[in-house]
């Protein structure tokens, strides 16, 4: 018994430590702009910074980063999924190079695929635009989709499905009526982790936008100004972020293993 | 005629009604009787400076005169020189008035992507009478004149180097005055650091922009000759001799973490009294004396300092340009003639305390000179006399073209010295080095 | 191309069943088969090579001109190699690889040790260590930008409570981010902070799967908690280990928000690694081609690198 409360009480210190420097960005956000140097505990928490970030652009860029998010989440469910599903039931000619090549379009670097981006983007008007950026989200998202949901579908039995052939279902009636609830769990996991991802973007939405799209994560960056730094706004800016990926982490943090482990090891 | 009107573009043809439900940038039109610019849309975009926030604060009353719609952005000093960079590569009708950066505007000015103004200068319809464009300091608009002698942008900042400290009662009690000469530093910053207050000597840390100075002082060159013999010079034993000197100043008696210093943080370390003795822009400097500084009774102003081979202050100046991509020339013409217009200059200067102005009219003014009289030190002669020793040509440098990896190349070589990777002497010949090759790739023929 | 599976035949009788001699049932299946494979699995094909063979295309054919958009002339092809020759022959690009290596390899093993130790903590069922474990993902999930803010606020000596702590108790320390010897291993701080978690979860879940009986023997036969780990366990888990190893590494190489907030690549280069490096050739100067050339050879590591990850078994899992 002791050695559990030992091992809990250990635990517990070390999150303690290991937060400690995000917990600092929190106090900080409350801090008075008059004491944002110091580094005292004592002092009288003020929701001035959070005001002040609220009641310029940044509810503007919060809204883009939404918006971008949950336009290439669907996209990439929409298309994803039904791939993923036939990769989990069929073999194909060439399977392991078309792994390979999601593999490695969710490893490349951001880099490689801004120039092209930016120049394709320029000439249809999508610049600026949040279509274009949810369009650009793809290249990770839709191969985190079929990789992941590949792994679900895999642990669905056949039996099911197959029963549903029989009976004269189609393709595509028999996966939406009987696999896709099973494989629920494992969908909003998915979609979670693709919002999350989309939401932290930062390379992209700094290089494919300006104003009329600009991201959260941009506008941080905004409060760095060439005249000053503004702590307690870029506190209370980064704390206004990471609030909706820490409450969707809550969500889903029984399926962020299977989501980084499907399609991970092969028992 | 704006953005939103032009038609079917192909960017509704393609993003379709979805991209219209989430677009979150939707603007009315300006209401109200037949204005000048009603409906029209005017995209423009500065670097973030204390300039442009002031500017700011009038912009609506642009709009309510003009019935125009103006959407302002001004993002930090490098991120808006990348975008601007691309965007005018590619060009983008994005933005209708742009800032012409001065380490860019050799680049910008020489591809072709800025419009030349001198038409809408000599038309009576488009500039108004009291515009007075020759007002304009000539060392300030050099840089914004292409090849042949055409302007393509109207300065709003001469932002010229000085040399300031903000306790100068330490300073004098040490029994030194302000340098005047580089041999008089190295004697008053150890008297500073031997009292262990403030840090003697801090500056910012684009050293590409402060460091030139020192080097030019004692005898050293960027270019052999620009703007036509572009051969870099940065490894001759004078530049490694100031190179030295300065890195010297930075590690020895610079605030901790010096190398990391930017505008703000410097500007409030003088502020705060935090930093004494700094060279640095004078737009930055005379804040020292605002009503609510800490520093405001013992700041104290003073010409760079020379070297054996002179004095050379940098004077960037900025100004404000319409790209040559930009759709309604005519809208982004009239936004400029107001802000540069001489009652909204005496405004800002009068309401906002901007002194970093370009027209010879208003630095004539004694409400100037007076505003610019601090403890006794007159601020607005250190301006004119820096203004017009920059206006000889030494800065020259700055707007050829491909200076702007030549730039980092200086960077880099101080934060090396400062950082002690290396010593001065292998820090430049790295950077000499790193700019050849640079001037290569960019085409440069040596 | 493949064999008839049980299924198959039962699905040949059932058509038969509905229509007796009317369709071949191989070609009935392999009718369904494309149709599966069409409305399903090419739309994502589709988009997917849309949005990145497209550009890949264009990066390489890029990267074989010295294009600046300041010069209209520079898209030629008349010397090819130029921008890789001058990659290979430029002591920048040289520095940054050896940067970006010593990187990766001083957070990919940090994170794993500590991931490693983590999860031997934390693995028990238990709903306290359950709260515990979620509170530890924390910093895998924040947006990056904010992780480099967080970072930049500890390393900026002005305003952290971490120099404030040390001078306090008598262990004043100089600016870390601004001296070229722990530039780089402040970086390696954050990174490692904030992608530890990767590796605790995988790990995590390898230890929970690890069968009973072997570690119930092991015990009984006496063996202490590191003979316990390093025979019984480890053997388990070690394929996910490798996994994970290979994942961060790629991964590492993408680092950017962290060395563009805290150090812009110095002091004097000291932090520059090579995405970093074709950043700011791409961005701030305008080197298209050079950039790309650089991130070609970016791409093409990670293919390596991914080819290996699939060998060590973290593929799709293909050939069941």
């Amino acid at each position: 018994m002791l050695r559990a409360w030992l091992r809990y009480a250990l635990a517990a210190a070390l999150l303690l430590l290991v937060l400690s420097p995000a917990l600092w960005l929190v106090l900080m956000s409350f801090r008075p702009s008059a004491d944002i140097m110091s580094t005292s505990l004592a002092f009288r928490p003020t929701l001035r910074n959070y005001a002040a970030v609220w009641t310029g652009d940044f509810p503007a860029s919060f809204g883009h980063s939404l918006a971008a998010s949950l336009l290439s989440t669907g996209f990439s469910l929409v298309l994803g999924v039904p791939a993923a599903y036939v990769l989990a039931r069929w073999h194909f000619r060439g399977q392991r190079q078309v792994a390979m090549w999601i593999l490695v379009s969710r490893m490349a670097p951001p880099i490689a695929f801004t120039i092209p981006f930016f120049l394709a983007y320029t000439w249809l008007g999508l610049i600026d635009t949040v279509p274009g950026l949810a369009l650009i989200y793809v290249t990770f998202n839709l191969s985190l989709v079929v990789w992941t949901m590949k792994g679900f579908f895999d642990a669905v039995p056949r039996s099911l499905e197959e029963a549903a052939w029989i009976d004269g279902a189609g393709l595509w009636s028999a996966f939406a009526r009987v696999v896709l609830p099973l494989a629920g769990p494992g969908l909003a996991a998915t979609a979670i982790l693709c919002f999350i991802l989309s939401w932290n973007d930062f390379f992209f939405a700094l290089i494919l936008t300006r104003t009329e799209a600009m991201t959260a994560p941009v506008a941080i960056v905004n409060f760095m100004q060439y005249t000053g730094f503004e702590w307690g706004k870029i506190a209370a800016g980064g704390v206004s972020v990471m609030l909706p990926v820490l409450v969707f982490t809550l969500l889903v943090r029984r399926y962020l293993v299977s989501g980084l482990m499907a399609g991970g090891v092969k028992e | 005629m704006t953005r939103r009107a032009a038609g079917p573009s192909r960017r509704t043809v393609l993003a379709g009604t979805a991209a219209g439900l989430l677009s979150f940038s939707g603007r009315a039109p300006a209401q109200g009787g037949a204005k000048k610019l009603d409906g029209v849309t005017l995209h423009v975009t500065s670097f973030s400076h204390t300039y442009s926030e002031f500017l700011r604060a009038y912009l609506p009353e642009f709009e309510a005169a003009t019935g125009a719609t103006v959407v302002y952005d001004t993002p930090a000093f490098p991120i808006y020189n990348q975008r601007m960079d691309i965007e005018l590569a590619t060009r983008s009708a994005a933005h209708d008035v742009i800032n012409v950066t001065f380490i860019y505007s050799g680049r910008w000015i020489g591809a072709g992507w800025t419009t030349p103004l001198d038409d809408f200068i000599k038309d009576p319809r488009k500039t108004p009478a009291d515009f007075d464009p020759g007002d304009f300091l000539p060392g300030s608009t050099a840089a914004l004149k292409d090849r042949a002698g055409a302007l393509h942008g109207i300065p709003w900042i001469a932002d010229a180097q000085m040399a300031g400290a903000s306790r100068y009662d330490l300073i004098e009690q040490a029994g030194f005055k302000q340098p005047d000469n580089f041999d008089q530093m190295p004697a008053m910053l150890k008297a500073i650091k031997a009292l262990g207050g403030p840090a003697a000597f801090g500056t910012e840390n684009h050293y590409g922009w402060q460091f030139p100075p020192y080097l030019l002082a004692f005898g050293g060159l960027i270019f052999r000759n620009p703007p036509n013999d572009l051969h870099p010079m940065l490894d001759t034993p004078e530049a490694v001799h100031a190179a030295e000197f300065f890195s010297n100043a930075l590690r020895e008696y610079g605030p901790d973490g010096a190398l990391s210093y930017t505008y703000d943080q410097t500007t409030q370390a003088l502020l705060d009294g935090k930093i004494n003795y700094s060279t640095y822009n004078q737009t930055f400097l005379v804040r020292m004396a605002e009503p609510d500084s800490k520093v405001a009774k013992t700041c104290a102003f003073s010409m760079m300092p020379a070297g054996p081979a002179g004095r050379f202050p940098n004077v960037a100046s900025h100004g404000w340009g319409i790209p040559a991509g930009a759709r309604n020339k005519d809208a982004s013409w009239e936004f400029i003639t107001w802000a540069m217009s001489k009652p909204l200059l005496k405004r800002m200067f009068d309401e906002k305390g901007y002194s970093s102005v370009t027209r010879s009219s208003m630095i004539a003014l004694p409400e100037f000179q007076k505003k610019l009289t601090i403890n006794g030190f007159d601020g607005a002669k250190l301006y004119r006399d820096t203004l017009e020793l920059a206006g000889k040509g030494y800065t020259l440098y700055r707007t050829a073209p491909p200076y702007p990896p030549v730039d980092r190349e200086i960077d880099n070589a101080i934060q090396t010295i400062v950082s002690q990777q290396m010593g001065a002497k292998e820090a430049m010949q790295q950077a000499q080095q790193n700019a050849l090759r640079a001037l290569q790739r960019a085409g440069v023929k040596l | 191309m493949t064999t008839e599976t049980p299924l198959q035949s039962r699905m040949a009788a059932a058509a038969d069943r509905r229509a007796p001699g009317s369709s071949a049932p191989a070609r009935g299946w392999a009718r369904e088969r494309r149709r599966a494979l069409r409305s399903g699995l090419l739309p994502a094909l589709g988009v997917l090579g849309l949005v990145t063979l497209a550009p890949a295309v264009w990066l390489i054919v890029t990267s074989l001109t010295p294009l600046t958009p300041a010069d209209p002339a520079s898209f030629d092809f008349s010397e090819p190699w130029q921008s890789y020759q001058q990659a290979f022959t430029s002591p920048e690009f040289i520095r940054s690889v050896w940067v970006q290596i010593q990187l990766s390899l001083v957070t990919v093993v940090s994170q794993l040790l500590l991931g490693l130790g983590l999860a031997l903590l934390l693995y028990k069922p238990s709903r306290i260590l359950e709260t515990i474990r979620t509170g530890f993902l924390v910093p895998m999930v924040l947006p990056p930008i904010v992780v480099a803010v967080i970072w930049k606020v500890v390393y900026t000596p002005a305003i952290s409570p971490l120099h404030r702590l040390a001078a306090a108790a008598g262990v004043p320390f100089h600016s870390l981010i601004t001296n070229s010897g722990t530039a780089l291993w402040a970086i390696a701080v954050a990174d490692t902070w904030e992608w530890f978690p990767f590796t605790m979860l995988m790990t995590l879940a390898a230890l929970q799967m690890v069968p009973k009986e072997p570690q119930e023997a092991a015990r009984i036969d006496g063996a202490g908690p590191i003979q316990l780990f390093w025979h019984v366990r480890l053997p388990y888990i070690q394929t996910t280990l490798v996994v994970a190893t290979l994942f961060r590494t790629i991964d590492s190489i993408k680092a950017f928000p962290l060395i563009y907030l805290l150090t812009d690549g110095g002091p004097g280069g000291a932090t520059q690694v090579t995405n970093y490096y074709a950043f700011v050739e791409t961005f701030n100067f305008a080197y298209w081609g050079y950039g790309s050339a650089i991130a070609t050879l970016l791409v093409a590591g990670v293919l390596v690198l991914s080819l290996v990850i699939n060998r060590a078994g973290g593929g799709m899992a293909m050939d069941e």
